[in-house]
């Protein structure tokens, strides 16, 4: 029974595609939106070119890279010190006290209202990009280890504390284990957030990456540009996600183990 | 009051004395490096001072960005609300059919994990292409981020309905329609409400974008232009209220939560 | 408990695919009756509950259910369903919980009011009228379901193993209210357990199964006079024939 249900959902999914291709098509061909659009055919054509054919300084792939690096920079630097400031947090009502309210302060601006300033700061250089991810990734990682080192379950420490192990190994074998799944859930949404950074930041104001292409296209009217940028940054979202959660199985595996 | 509680609010206000210095020192340092050691010039890293100005300044002056202060909130909660709405209004209902009809479900889910992947502002420049720079395409924009996550949760609410709970209603006598009405969607409420509440905050912070790149006025659109005026005071005075205006908002959705999902439920 | 038949099983049988799962299983249950089944777990109790109530949209295999001497139709016929697992409705009130089959049924407000108040009061929980399921313990919940399948006077009532997850002081005293709403109402009720002594406790009518594929092994009148009395040893006498018969599950 099973296997006739998946039958089933595969050919409405199919189906589904397939009728949002035809009426795409449709609306690219026989309406005035044809003169605005572009069709799924010339969209899919300029999907392949670019992967030989650069666009500005590279090749897709080579915006691609330039983005990616970007995001991997400011989201590493910002989720370790996130995770140091969130568990300390969590885990010290004196640095709570201390840092909470300044956090609280800066955390309801959203990363893209900080673009002018940082830019203004900074230049429109490697670094400004850099701090953007950064600030986009480190208020959800502080918040969720934060939430998580709070939520350790006191019972896991009083027990350890029992058998006699130090303060510095109850920090490092129970507490930060135990903050674990919480500061990946974080992470994932972290990196989400980075990845929208800097695509923002690279529409306002760069020379090459994904949102730089996509605002090129706009810029130039150039429509199918703007739909494969659109679908290439759909996918790199998917591939980001999708790492994220292996990763999260393997380390979090090691974790059940260890502790 | 007992020994332990006595204990517990001198901590509080310990604790409270600390943060509240802490703070105090947060603005002497940002005064010191900005007014007295002038480590970056004005028009990069404005002084406290300088941005309380710029703040009561904007009360009533219109330049040089062309709005008063009122002005830009106004033009900026316009276009999120009626984002914000249209998107929760099509979306939730959207994703209650997509978990409750399976047919729906297997048809729109593709399609919607399409969509989903593109970050809202990746959209922007094709809405901009599509219905130029004002009102439509922002709130377009805007649409397309609430959206996702209303529709996301509303179908996780949905999906949560426990079986039991329908074969009760079932055994009544009561009908798919009555299900759906007494059982699924008050289970879903919850989640209904936590994708309210995220996807205001999606649209409020895609609204920033939206304006500085699709707009002539509001908040999003004051942070852009201040910076070719280099007049820096003004973009922190911009990104404080987006700030102040984001807690409002997430403070009254969780009051609101409080008073319509009942059963101290939460999702 | 009258002459007049309430629910006739003719030859059930149930197939999950290749399994059987009940096999050829045939009975009567008078109107008014307390009829009880038990059987090892798994043999099928539930599965003849839905198949009875058609929920999850189980068809028999062969055979079938007449209630009133016509097919069950859960919106003509009433029923009510009280299940092993918890089942108040955690969004609503007790008092709205209980009236939520009278809603269903579309009576007048003024009769669930009236009918809603009769349950609280039945079942003792009048102080607990505006409290949510979550603040409330697990007897109560129980009661909750009840009152809730009482309220709409059901002309059957089912229970699967509801007092399956509770100690034996708690099981003992929501027996006995079970056992007075049913006098008072004269509900016909098919009541499963795996608990013999439960089964000995309450019924009028024993219906021991097999293991699968099930089949009726034996059926047992229970005549015992009420108050039924545990120390009695006739009370113990039909729970060691039961019990004999179980052995050889």
């Amino acid at each position: 029974m099973k296997k006739k249900l998946d039958v089933e959902k595969m050919t409405y999914a199919v189906l589904a595609i397939a009728c949002f291709f035809i009426f795409w098509w449709f609306i690219t061909t026989f309406t005035p939106a044809k003169e605005t659009t572009p069709g799924p055919v010339e969209v899919i054509q300029l999907l392949f070119t670019s992967f030989f054919e650069p666009i500005g300084s590279h090749v897709i792939t080579g915006h691609l890279l330039v983005s990616l690096r970007r995001v991997l920079v400011g989201f590493s630097v910002a989720t370790v010190l996130g995770i140091v400031l969130g568990v300390a947090m969590g885990a010290s009502k004196w640095a709570e006290a201390i840092f909470k309210p300044i956090f609280e302060l800066l955390r309801p601006i959203p990363p893209i209202a900080w673009i002018s300033l940082v830019i203004l700061f900074f230049g429109i250089g490697e670094v400004s990009k850099y701090i953007l991810c950064g600030i986009g990734a480190f208020t959800n990682v502080t918040l969720n280890a934060y939430t998580g080192a709070q939520n350790v379950d006191p019972e896991l420490v009083g027990c350890a504390r029992m058998l006699g192990t130090s303060e510095r190994d109850i920090f490092f074998r129970v507490v930060l284990p135990s903050c674990t799944p919480q500061i990946f859930a974080g992470m994932q949404v972290a990196l989400s957030t980075s990845w929208m950074a800097v695509l923002a930041a690279e529409m306002v104001g760069a020379q090459e990456g994904c949102g730089w292409m996509i605002q090129r296209g706009s810029d130039t009217l150039n429509i199918t540009l703007v739909m494969v940028g659109m679908i290439v940054i759909g996918c790199v979202g998917m591939l980001l996600a999708a790492v994220m959660r292996v990763i999260e199985r393997r380390l979090c595996a090691w974790n059940i183990m260890e502790s | 009051m007992n020994e332990y509680a006595k204990q517990k609010r001198k901590e509080k206000i310990k604790f409270g004395i600390v943060s509240v210095i802490s703070l105090c020192l947060f603005f002497t340092i940002w005064y010191v490096c900005t007014a007295v050691l002038h480590l970056k010039p004005d028009y990069i890293l404005p002084s406290p001072v300088q941005v309380v100005e710029a703040f009561i300044d904007k009360l009533t002056r219109t330049a040089p960005d062309g709005a008063t202060i009122f002005g830009h909130i106004a033009a900026s909660l316009q276009v999120a609300l009626t984002g914000y709405l249209l998107g929760a209004l099509v979306g939730v209902p959207l994703g209650v059919a997509m978990a409750w009809f399976r047919r729906v479900d297997m048809f729109v889910t593709p399609l919607f994990d399409l969509i989903r992947p593109v970050p809202t502002i990746a959209w922007i420049p094709l809405m901009i292409l599509w219905f130029g720079i004002g009102l439509g395409a922002k709130a377009a924009i805007i649409f397309v981020s609430a959206f996702v996550p209303c529709v996301i949760n509303a179908y996780a609410g949905i999906k949560q309905t426990k079986p039991v709970h329908l074969w009760v209603a079932q055994t009544f006598g009561a009908s798919r329609k009555e299900m759906l009405f007494t059982v699924a969607i008050p289970t879903a409420l919850p989640l209904i409400f936590t994708g309210l509440r995220i996807s205001l905050g999606t649209a409020w912070m895609t609204l920033c974008a939206a304006e500085m790149l699709a707009s002539n006025k509001g908040l999003g659109y004051m942070i852009q232009v201040n910076r070719s005026l280099a007049r820096a005071d003004l973009i922190v005075v911009a990104m404080l209220t987006i700030g102040l205006i984001g807690t409002i908002f997430t403070v009254g959705l969780n009051a609101l939560e409080r008073k319509f999902v009942k059963g101290g439920r939460r999702g | 408990m009258s002459d007049e038949i309430k629910v006739k099983v003719s030859h059930m049988t149930k197939k999950f695919g290749d399994l059987l799962v009940l096999n050829d299983i045939s009975f009567d249950v008078k109107t008014g009756e307390f009829l009880c089944v038990v059987g090892p777990t798994g043999c099928g109790k539930t599965t003849f509950l839905n198949c009875l109530t058609k929920l999850k949209a189980y068809e028999l295999t062969g055979g079938e259910i007449l209630i009133n001497g016509e097919p069950v139709d859960l919106q003509k016929h009433n029923i009510a369903y009280i299940f092993q697992e918890y089942s108040s409705f955690p969004w609503a009130t007790v008092e709205e919980n209980i009236a939520y089959g009278l809603k269903v049924k579309k009576r007048p407000p003024e009769e669930i009011k009236e009918r809603v108040e009769e349950m609280l009061q039945l079942v003792g929980l009048t102080e607990y009228r505006s409290y949510y399921p979550g603040q409330l313990s697990a007897s109560m919940l129980q009661r909750v379901s009840i009152a809730r399948a009482f309220a709409v006077q059901p002309e059957l009532l089912l229970m699967d193993e509801p007092y399956g997850q509770m100690d034996n002081s708690l099981r003992y005293k929501l027996e006995d209210e079970l056992i007075q709403l049913w006098q008072r109402t004269g509900t016909t009720v098919i009541f499963i357990t795996h608990n013999i002594e439960e089964a000995v406790y309450l019924s009028q009518r024993i219906l021991v199964l097999t293991n699968k594929p099930t089949s009726i092994k034996k059926e047992i009148d229970n005549n015992l006079p009420r108050p039924r009395d545990v120390t009695d040893p006739a009370f113990n006498q039909l729970r060691d024939e039961v019990t004999d018969l179980i052995k050889w599950w």
